[in-house]
């Protein structure tokens, strides 16, 4: 009694970002469960999801950390690049601003991360048509621009949000295949074989204890 | 306590024992994994004996034992101090764990379903344990048990007995690194997978061919056809099988022969010519071979392919007898071929089924399954060597010319083992309806006309085990006469277990995906009541605490910890503690977190974002924040000489000037420190210890406030307090009283009063100064009432030393605390008024 020989060869780690607000976590949550969550509370921390996809037959583990938008949480996210394959950069069509602090989002994602990553932009809430104050023609040009990938998506109906998450991964692989992400490189993002989401990459030395501190 | 079923089962233990050994609890079907051990049915039972326990490993001849000869008892382990248990998980396994039984350096691992009944026995273990640790325990009454040195016995003296398989604490480290389920995600798909297998799987019936013969050491001189293609339709699977391929020496000692090709060869030319077929596996150990062959159709099919040899001949391992065995799977059914030959010898049955067992504890495939017994079908086939002995070969040939086999059969010894269960316990065989196999005169169809004239016997057997098995034909062939004995072969029609693609490939997709959504759901989850704490007006050393709770609302166990942010040295600043920083906490459950502040540094306001942590999960964000007050006792001096009312009553402009020293020195020493060295001057030169026992906490609190706020009334607390304050008062002050810059130089001069004097002199500030002198004076004033107060220059010296050239972290090296005594002392026992100068 056996089955198919079944694993996952690699895992890439994700980071979803943007202004508070623009959608992240209703992004990830509509592609890990396949449902859209109306009233989703502002995320304070990361969140942290996951899902086995197959590329090239190729069975794959993302691991896709959300962080906080607010503004006030901004350098302490920050710590959350390191190491991340993807980076999905989300602003919400409907609100100029959020459009308008994406240079900011990219440089930190380009300072903070290697340069393999994958950045893919997302314009978020593309069901709002009637609401739109971003239109999709400047947005594709700020991407080409910037050499991002880019859709309009919606994760309240579900629109485009598959791809962004898979093709990102394409990207990713291709990149592994090409040899130009390098997989031994400490924070590639892809590790080669499964292992645990574990401590996140916070801190990778030690932990500070404090108590063993005479202050 | 007890499972409902076990109720009979315990009766029926308890006959073994006597009636003042009271049988307390059992656990059923306890496997042993050392293989070592012979692969039998335990029951693991604790006995009471006059408050002493015990724990029996007994073998049982049923699952179930039905009476207590089904019962063997193979060891008795006392629980006193050596005796320990341990349960770990198993890799790949939901079901099952293993519960190891630890004394002195004995282990035996037991592999238990993971149940009622397996819970309830640990804990009993672990409880009757306990309870021996507290008493004299006289374990006398198990002599009698471990008198018979069984063969178990002697293993559990061999070293070997403590090593487990390799990979073992490989795949438990794995397991101890993952958490939740993701960690055994593949097998768990794996178990899952299998609990679906009739959904995506039909039975297919595949004909097998088994075969065997032992040539003898002679060469193929003739065709195999009349053996191999008797059949009329081809079958999907061959299994043949050789004995004493080779009998010379070299083959014995080089393990090479010619005559494994032209066997081989004579195969291939001999198999059924209507179908293609393919070699799957080959494997020869000295004169045993054995060769799979599958029809091409199905070659595709087979996976997982293993062989493995087992020699039990001279000493016990040359390959002159023994087994050769071949596993794989056909589509999702795994089959095991296994050609043995067994020791000769008219009597040496005793022989033969030690043989039989070694092979079965011996062979390992080096991979799931193991051993020979896992498979779902086992096709074994060989020279078994069984004999016909209570019949003399002049009976038997006379049964056998009056076509009476089955008179013969009665006295065939593998028939007897069988029933005795001392070989091929559950195996099943079908009729013999075929005249015994051996032993022939070479070239005819003559028994044994030698002058041995052996019986002839039915040393070429083919049995099976496992499931939808049926076999179709079981017969000799009698044309082929080159060597002693006649080959045997059996067809079966066997029931394999065929997936179906398209259904598998939907039900793993679906597995899949409600594994990815467990997963998250498995994810660990917690909430916390509040993710912004902030705290009241943050004073000098008044701790306030705040309580948050984290309630694990997940599935899993949550253990959280405090983390730090990328550049930081701690998980939180140092004006906060957090108890407990990191834990664990339940499915369900909560823990209060405790939240203190406490300030001892001169801020405007307190803000940190805390990151929790859960292993495995997210993390949290947590703000803490709060205002702070000023205070004297973190200010500096030089601000404190230009502050015109109490710290509190300063304008912020006012505060600016002064610390930006924009302002006028108003005091030549601050206003604070002087009432606090004046109120010690009045009352308390007489008071003894007065630097040297502690105050309470509000008595320091109620002082800060009466110097920051400033009051017409008397300095409020004890005398010790007042002092104790002003040494927090010198230790806290933004800088020391003598500038860190110094430090080493007045460590250097300590020897000396000369240069001591001249670094005051001529290196610090009026304002320091002014203060140093200040404080020596009152402290030398003091010391005149030693003998009220019964302090002395050195004690002060070395705690005011500490304090006015403290350190920027406090650490300081006792080597430099000595300098830094000295150094102070000097100005205690030596005048100074002439250094005193009036402030500018
Ligand atoms: N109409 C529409 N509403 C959306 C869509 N995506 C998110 N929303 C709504 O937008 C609000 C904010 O969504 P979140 O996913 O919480 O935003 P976020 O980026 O995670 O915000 P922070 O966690 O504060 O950084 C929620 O009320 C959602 O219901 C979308 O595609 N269409
Ligand atoms: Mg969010």
């Amino acid at each position: 009694m056996s089955a198919g020989p079944y694993n996952y060869s690699y895992i890439f780690k994700y980071i979803i970002i943007g202004d508070m607000g623009v959608g992240k976590s209703c992004l990830l949550h509509q592609f890990t469960e396949k449902k859209f969550m109306s009233d989703c509370p502002h995320t304070i921390g990361v969140e942290f999801g996951t899902r086995i996809i197959e590329v090239a037959g190729q069975k794959i583990k993302l691991q896709i950390w959300d962080t906080a938008g607010q503004e006030r949480f901004r350098a302490v996210t920050r710590s959350y690049y390191r190491g991340a394959a993807g980076a999905l950069m989300v602003y919400d069509i409907t609100r100029r601003s959020t459009y308008n602090h994406l240079s900011s989002w990219l440089t930190d994602t380009r300072n903070l991360t290697n340069p393999s990553t994958v950045i893919f932009l997302i314009g978020n809430k593309c069901d709002l048509e009637g609401q739109r104050d971003v239109t999709y023609e400047e947005a594709k040009q700020f991407a080409d621009e910037n050499g991002l990938m880019f859709v309009e998506a919606s994760a309240k109906t579900g629109q485009n949000v598959e791809e962004a998450f898979l093709e990102t991964a394409r990207k990713i692989y291709q990149s592994i295949q090409d040899g130009r992400l390098d997989l031994n490189a400490a924070e590639s993002g892809v590790q080669h074989k499964p292992s645990q989401p574990g401590r996140n990459t916070l801190s990778s030395d030690q932990q500070f204890n404090k108590d063993n501190c005479a202050c | 306590m007890l499972l409902p079923t076990h109720e009979n089962v315990i009766n029926i233990v308890q006959a073994k024992f006597s009636c003042t050994e009271i049988v307390k609890t059992l656990h059923l079907n306890a496997s042993i994994t050392q293989k070592e051990w012979l692969d039998e049915n335990r029951i693991l039972a604790l006995v009471e004996h006059d408050s002493t326990f015990a724990l029996f490993i007994i073998i049982s001849e049923k699952l179930k034992p039905e009476s207590f000869s089904d019962l063997t008892i193979e060891r008795a382990i006392p629980i006193d101090e050596h005796f320990s248990c341990d349960t770990d998980p198993i890799p790949e396994s939901y079901t099952h764990i293993i519960f190891s039984i630890i004394y002195k350096k004995i282990k035996l691992n037991f592999v238990i379903e993971i149940g009622f009944e397996s819970s309830n026995f640990a804990s009993e273990v672990i409880r009757l344990k306990e309870i021996s640790s507290l008493n004299v325990n006289d374990f006398h009454w198990l002599d009698k048990y471990s008198s018979g040195v069984s063969q178990t016995e002697i293993n559990l003296q061999d070293p070997a007995m403590n090593d487990q398989s390799p990979d073992l604490p490989i795949a438990r480290q794995k397991i101890a690194q993952g958490h939740g389920i993701s960690a055994n995600r593949e097998s768990f798909l794996r178990y899952q997978l299998s609990l679906k297998e009739p959904e995506y799987t039909h039975l297919q019936e595949f004909s097998i061919f088994v075969g065997t013969w032992n040539v003898n050491g002679q060469p193929p001189t003739i065709s195999l056809k009349n053996w191999l293609s008797i059949d009329q339709e081809p079958p999907d699977v061959y299994a043949i099988g050789f004995q004493e391929l080779d009998l010379s020496k070299e083959a014995f000692l080089m393990f090479d022969t010619p005559r494994e090709a032209e066997w081989r060869k004579a195969i291939m030319d001999a198999i059924h010519p209507d179908t293609k077929y393919r070699s799957v596996a080959y494997v020869r150990l000295v004169g045993m071979q054995l060769e799979v062959l599958v029809n091409n159709s199905h070659y595709k099919y087979i996976r997982n392919v293993a062989i493995d040899t087992v020699g039990t001949g001279i000493l016990g391992k040359m390959g002159n007898k023994g087994g050769v065995a071949v596993r794989l799977e056909l589509h999702n059914t795994s089959l095991c071929f296994v050609n043995a030959h067994l020791a000769a010898g008219v009597d040496e049955v005793e022989r033969r089924n030690q043989d039989y067992n070694d092979i079965n504890q011996r062979a390992n495939f080096r991979r799931h399954p193991y051993t020979i017994r896992e498979h779902d079908q086992v096709y074994w086939l060989g020279d078994l060597n069984y004999r016909i002995t209570e019949q003399s070969a002049v009976q038997v040939k006379k049964h056998l010319a009056n076509e009476d086999l089955a008179s013969v059969l009665l006295a065939d010894q593998l028939n007897q083992q069988k029933d005795l269960s001392k070989v091929l316990q559950d195996y099943s065989e079908g009729d013999i309806t075929f005249q015994p196999t051996y032993k022939f005169d070479l070239n005819s169809d003559v028994y044994d006309t030698s002058e041995k004239a052996r019986a002839p016997a039915w040393t070429d057997r083919v049995l099976w085990r496992g499931k939808g098995i049926h076999q179709l034909a079981y017969r000799s062939h009698m044309d082929l006469k080159i060597s002693d004995h006649k080959p045997v072969s059996a067809l079966f029609k066997s029931e394999i277990c065929v997936v179906d693609q398209n259904k598998y490939r939907k039900v793993h997709e679906e597995l899949l995906k409600k594994m990815d959504k467990l997963e998250n759901e498995f994810l660990p989850q917690v909430t916390v009541d509040q993710s912004e704490v902030i705290f009241d007006i943050v004073k000098f050393r008044e701790p306030q605490y705040r309580e948050i709770i984290i309630a694990n609302t997940g599935q899993v166990l949550a253990e959280f910890e405090f983390i730090k942010k990328l550049d930081d040295v701690s998980y939180c600043k140092e004006w906060l503690s957090i108890t407990p920083f990191s834990g664990c906490i339940k499915p369900g459950e909560k823990c209060d977190l405790r939240l203190t502040v406490n300030l001892e540094q001169p801020l405007e306001n307190i803000y940190d974002i805390l990151v929790l942590h859960l292993m495995g999960g997210k993390d949290m964000f947590i703000t803490v924040s709060g205002e702070c007050q000023k205070s004297c006792f973190t200010t500096s001096i030089a601000t404190l000489s230009r502050a015109p009312v109490p710290l509190l009553h300063l304008t912020p402009d006012q505060f600016n000037h002064a610390e930006n020293q924009q302002s006028p020195i108003l005091y030549s020493i601050p206003r604070e420190l002087w009432l606090l060295v004046d109120h010690l001057y009045r009352n308390g030169l007489k008071t003894r210890e007065l630097f040297e026992s502690t105050a309470l906490h509000e008595e320091i609190i109620r002082i800060r406030d009466w110097l920051d706020l400033g009051s017409m009334d008397q300095i409020p607390g004890s005398i010790h307090a007042v002092a104790e304050a002003l040494l927090l008062f010198l230790s806290y002050t933004r800088d020391p009283v003598i500038p860190y810059h110094l430090h080493d130089t007045c460590i250097a001069a300590s020897s000396n009063y000369q240069n001591c004097k001249q670094i005051i002199m001529q290196k610090m500030s009026d304002l320091d100064r002014n203060v140093f002198l200040y404080l020596s004076m009152f402290l030398q004033e003091l010391l005149k009432y030693s003998n009220e107060n019964g302090t002395d220059p050195k004690t002060l010296a070395t705690i005011f030393g500490d304090i006015l050239l403290r350190d920027p972290i406090r650490n300081s090296r006792p080597q430099a605390n000595r300098g830094k005594a000295s150094f102070i002392y000097h100005f205690l026992i030596n005048d100074q008024s002439s250094l005193i100068m009036p402030c500018k």
